[in-house]
């Protein structure tokens, strides 16, 4: 068999942009997808931002920041991520896609990175309608922005971890529920929450750095002493990094590429 | 066969031999407490189609796996085109396709696009117009994949593996599920993988396959290589076999050195020396004006050997 050559070269980046640009082409293509992972979440977070005006008060405006945040990251991000691994996995796409010239990190990127650039654009269309409605502005935007990576992190890796005990496609929208609550419950629950007394634990929950570190860059007062004379940021901090270390580590171990293993 | 190492890692290769794309020795893979593959040994010289034949469960897959460097060996030593597939996949991906025993696809998507994905995704150039030419999917390039028949997702599937021309092929059941015409023309695309001067490494339940495609085959059962050679080697290796029916009242039957079978009129002989003991048998029913219309005689097939293996009545190699 005479193989009639092309000259192709292809990149590592170029493969991973490729098969990125598929999966975004398959998400639009999917009118089901579509309608959960853009329609829903940007109209529920538009809807709140309405539901909960904050009358230009910044702590409440936190909690509005909050719920969009944990809209875009557990029901765009977390859920759509978790339901493509586990399609592709289940099709044995991650297989095949494992025998071209993709490494295995780069299969990963390309696969969770429409997912990843559909929420951060469910973001953006979030922060215009605040800016638009007149919203309070954050005072401080560095734990803003450390919560918007941070949620990112803690959500790319929790699907990579639920992936492993989610069988088929169908089944996530059950193993993805209990965090998906938890990220909106706990991170209201800490935009709201002061930084003192046994407050601070509820970063143990996954998503409540989230709130705190929102509630944070709207009213300020992230270095000020807080519990046991700490920082009032630590406790977010610490949570921002141990939850997506505690998934990424899970996943490391028990990730499956094939559903034969 | 020789076993070199034992109870070596990943990361243990076997010496690289150039006359050899693939070297196995003692390989295990276990899953927990089962034990898929129990300590085989498997060279491909380059050029050749090798067949590994087996049971549904025999290791045939795992087996594939860790040659593609997706399955963990827990022993033994693997080099595939002298490199170490546990840790120099990477390496080895530019240099081998891979057609998987089913899915792999995206059912969304069409032909042409999982084609024109595939060329943005391999290192090895080539075109999709030559490979929907080849394979006969040109009228089927804007048919999403979830949409084709059976044999012709396989013909896809086998176009995706020949992607630019790689130096090894492997094929886990490229022709399980297809119509006899489609068979034949994937046989034609492996043989001229083969006249390229690839090397072929498939895996088949169908025995009529393996002898129409394989230099070399192996026998996998339970996790064991039963046998492995030249189907020629194999085949001398058996006993072969005569039949004849006889009239009843013949009782007596000549002494012959192979296992002589009776089944009412029907006889049945198994032997190692065909040509001797047949001539003894005609001998004997000439003398005594037995006539012998349905007389049959054959050395044994691969479909006696594949059963030997199956029913356990063949000794199992082992390392």
């Amino acid at each position: 068999m005479t193989a009639t050559t092309t000259a192709a070269t292809v990149t590592p980046v170029g493969r991973v942009l490729a098969l990125a640009t598929t999966e975004v082409l398959l998400i639009l293509r999917n009118k089901t997808v579509a309608v959960s992972s853009i329609l829903l979440p940007v109209g529920l977070g538009v809807f709140w931002t309405f539901q909960f005006s904050s009358y230009g008060d910044p702590a409440r405006q936190a909690v509005s920041i909050t719920l969009q945040l944990a809209v875009a990251l557990a029901m765009g991000i977390y859920i759509t991520a978790t339901q493509t691994l586990v399609a592709r996995r289940q099709a044995r796409v991650l297989k095949r896609m494992r025998t071209s010239g993709l490494s295995d990190r780069g299969l990963l990127v390309a696969t969770l990175a429409p997912s990843v650039v559909l929420g951060l654009l469910q973001l953006a269309v979030f922060a215009v309608v605040n800016v638009a409605t007149g919203a309070p502005m954050p005072v401080d935007p560095l734990p803003l922005v450390l919560a918007v990576l941070g949620g990112l992190a803690l959500v790319v890796t929790a699907a990579l971890a639920t992936s492993v005990i989610t069988p088929t496609p169908e089944r996530s929208q059950i193993t993805t529920l209990p965090l998906m609550f938890v990220i909106l419950g706990v991170g209201v629950v800490a935009s709201l929450a002061p930084a003192e007394g046994w407050w601070p634990a509820l970063m143990l929950a996954p998503g409540a750095a989230v709130g705190d570190l929102a509630q944070l860059a709207m009213t300020g007062g992230s270095w000020t002493a807080a519990t046991a004379g700490l920082p009032a940021i630590l406790p977010a901090l610490v949570a921002t990094v141990g939850w997506p270390v505690l998934f990424g580590t899970l996943a490391l171990r028990r990730f499956r590429w094939d559903p034969r293993h | 066969m020789t076993q070199t190492t034992d109870r070596a890692g990943p990361g243990a290769t076997a010496s690289p031999d150039t006359q050899l794309a693939i070297a196995v020795h003692g390989l295990h893979v276990r899953y927990g407490d089962f034990e898929a593959v129990r300590g085989i040994d498997l060279d491909v010289r380059r050029g050749e189609i090798f067949a590994l034949l087996g049971t549904n469960g025999a290791g045939k897959t795992t087996t594939l796996e860790v040659l593609e460097g997706f399955g963990t060996r827990s022993g033994g030593t693997v080099a595939v085109l002298g490199l170490d597939p546990a840790t120099e996949r990477a390496a080895l991906q530019v240099r081998m396709g891979v057609q998987l025993q089913e899915g792999g696809f995206v059912e969304e998507l069409t032909v042409g696009e999982t084609l024109a994905l595939w060329q943005r995704l391999v290192d090895r150039p080539d075109r999709p117009e030559r490979l929907l030419e080849r394979f006969d999917l040109r009228a089927r390039r804007d048919v999403s994949v979830g949409k084709l028949s059976g044999g012709e997702k396989r013909r896809l599937d086998l176009a995706l593996a020949v992607w630019g021309s790689p130096e090894l092929v492997i094929l886990d059941e490229p022709t399980t599920g297809l119509d006899p015409e489609s068979r034949r023309r994937t046989w034609d695309a492996i043989q001229e993988l083969q006249e390229a001067g690839r090397t072929v490494v498939l895996t088949t339940h169908y025995l009529e396959e393996a002898e129409a495609l394989a230099d070399r085959v192996a026998i996998m059962h339970e996790g064991r290589v039963a046998v492995t050679g030249t189907l020629a080697e194999i085949v001398a290796a058996q006993p072969a076999r005569f039949s004849a029916t006889l009239p009843a009242e013949i009782a007596d039957l000549p002494e012959l050195r192979g296992t002589t079978q009776r089944d009412g009129e029907r006889v049945q002989v198994r032997t190692d020396d065909l040509q001797g003991d047949l001539t003894t048998f005609l001998s004997w029913a000439a003398a005594r004006g037995v006539r012998l219309p349905d007389l049959r005689a054959a050395p044994a097939s691969l479909a006696d050997i594949y059963h030997a293996v199956r029913t356990d009545q063949m000794e199992v190699t082992r390392p």
